[in-house]
């Protein structure tokens, strides 16, 4: 029965724990105004609100890439401190796909998903190249392995981003607006990697524009603006019954 | 007209201009060469090269020079590019007292003259550390074109944007790995034309330690001259071998530029 308890706790136990983090980039604009969430492992997190609302400063937070002024954040129990190895451990166990890529440009495709294994796992190129080959696979490039970023579409350098922020086995991947960058015709290939990845049980912070797609695939919904938390909820209730009136007005101009 | 005939005038035009300008100028050194009434002696030149005795190879003066033109200019190169980068790294780096130490390195070589620098390290501090001529020569140079050098990684590195520092980051790179393998390889690319002119300036400004008497090439030309009066034609010998170090060293620039080609995002 304890063992029962302890197990149930473990599964319900939060993988990504913030509570109220505020950051200002100057003195009087706050980005983010005492923000709190939790995700559970194994969850979708999809983080929605008009631009400027201060979804993407959230996210880049939740790996260090932005510091906050007040509040704490937890990544598999580990806390995001101004200790540098905190930070490069939970770096290591955080995934991230940026909206414009950002390939390394110098090195072919399976080096820039090799790079992160052989210099933070230490592995070596044989081990690297292995599992490179796989994750290449499973988003569809393989056959582009030798080539180099600027001859890949906008949809193939994005889908070689979420295999290199694979290859590092994260335990959660963090999407910034992974298909705002994108031509049409390609939202939908890169799509359809990141709802595999849902399908597979990967925990995941999305910051998305696509409404539809957010439906889909997350467990939870967080609605921003103005750098607050308006409403947090599991998906279908926040698009069926949202508690809060600013809420209602954002999903009727946008659904 | 169509525009290829177009093309080919303009071309025509340019070449005969150009033929206009270069006879105008060959016949004033030519005047030039008959008012000051001096007599070439070109033969003589060579033996100042090398000579023969024997069947044995004897290096003359002009040769020994480039010798130590040679070695001074390499080992100067090395410890620019070494203070370059590290003064670069430490400019932008967050320890305050590192970025202090960079900024006054900076502003004082860059703001003194080499002529001083020489003089200063030589007859003050090359006493004091117990150094000799040619390794005063190698740090003066090293750490006058290493300063300039400096400011050439700087803008490099800040050239890469930070898209590239954030997806090193989030792979969990330390910062040292993501200047090494994503920073450093993109930005050295792209300082490759500036870091070559700096190189050709080192040459140039090499001639500079012959006076503290390191018996360098211009050192060499400048005994040979005071011995047998050859101004001119040695003068334009050493010039010859100053270009003949500066053309190889773009050559050997504009080679790595092609083989390794620029890629962007």
């Amino acid at each position: 029965m304890n063992e029962n308890a302890s197990g149930l706790k473990s599964q319900v136990q939060p993988i990504v724990v913030v509570d109220s983090i505020s950051k200002s980039f100057t003195h009087n604009v706050k980005v983010l105004d005492n923000v709190s969430t939790r995700v559970t492992k194994g969850d979708v997190l999809v983080i929605i609100g008009p631009s400027g609302s201060g979804k993407s400063t959230f996210l880049r937070c939740l790996n260090g890439l932005e510091d906050i002024d007040q509040g704490t954040i937890l990544i598999d129990g580990i806390p995001l401190d101004d200790h540098e190895k905190n930070r490069l451990k939970i770096r290591r166990e955080v995934g991230m796909v940026f909206q414009s890529f950002h390939l390394f440009p110098h090195m072919t495709v399976l080096e820039n998903v090799n790079l992160a294994q052989k210099l933070v796992r230490k592995k070596s190129k044989i081990e690297a190249t292995q599992l490179s080959k796989d994750l290449l696979q499973k988003v569809g490039v393989d056959d582009k392995a030798a080539v180099y970023p600027n001859e890949l579409s906008g949809g193939q350098q994005q889908r070689v981003a979420i295999a290199r922020a694979l290859a590092l086995m994260p335990k959660i991947m963090l999407f910034d607006e992974a298909t705002s960058a994108l031509d049409p015709e390609m939202i939908g290939e890169v799509l359809d990697v990141i709802r595999d990845l849902a399908n597979d049980g990967m925990t995941m912070v999305v910051v998305t524009h696509e409404m539809g797609f957010a439906r889909e695939v997350s467990d939870r919904v967080l609605f921003m603006e103005h750098g607050c938390v308006i409403e947090e909820a599991p998906t279908e209730r926040f698009f069926q019954q949202p508690a809060q009136e600013r809420t209602r007005a954002f999903l009727r101009k946008i659904l | 007209m169509t525009r290829k005939k177009k093309n080919v005038l303009h071309v025509y035009r340019d070449i005969s201009v150009f033929a206009a300008f270069s006879c105008l100028f060959g016949w004033l050194v030519v005047r030039g060469g008959r008012e000051i009434a001096y007599t070439w002696h070109w033969n003589q030149i060579p033996r100042y090269f090398f000579q023969v005795d024997d069947g044995v190879y004897v290096s003359g003066p002009l040769m020994n020079g480039l010798q130590v033109t040679l070695q001074i200019i390499g080992l100067s190169l090395v410890l620019a590019g070494i203070l370059g980068l590290t003064t670069a790294l430490l400019r932008m780096s967050t320890s305050p007292v590192g970025r202090w130490i960079a900024r006054i390195y900076l502003e004082i070589i860059r703001n003194t003259p080499l002529l001083v620098q020489i003089f200063f390290l030589y007859f003050v501090m090359a006493p004091i550390l117990d150094v000799g001529r040619f390794a005063t020569a190698v740090l003066a140079l090293g750490m006058f074109e290493g300063a300039y050098a400096s400011e050439i990684f700087r803008a490099g590195i800040c050239s890469i944007g930070r898209g590239q520092w954030e997806a090193a980051y989030s792979s969990g790179l330390s910062t040292f790995d993501t200047y090494r393998k994503v920073i450093l390889p993109q930005a050295i690319r792209r300082i490759l034309p500036p870091l070559t002119s700096q190189a050709v300036s080192l040459v140039k400004d090499s001639a500079l330690v012959s006076t503290i008497a390191v018996y360098d090439l211009t050192m060499e030309g400048r005994t040979v001259i005071a011995e047998t009066f050859l101004t001119f034609e040695i003068w334009f010998t050493v010039a010859g071998m100053y270009l003949f170090i500066t053309l190889i060293l773009s050559a050997i620039a504009s080679l790595l530029e092609k083989y390794v080609p620029q890629r962007t995002a």
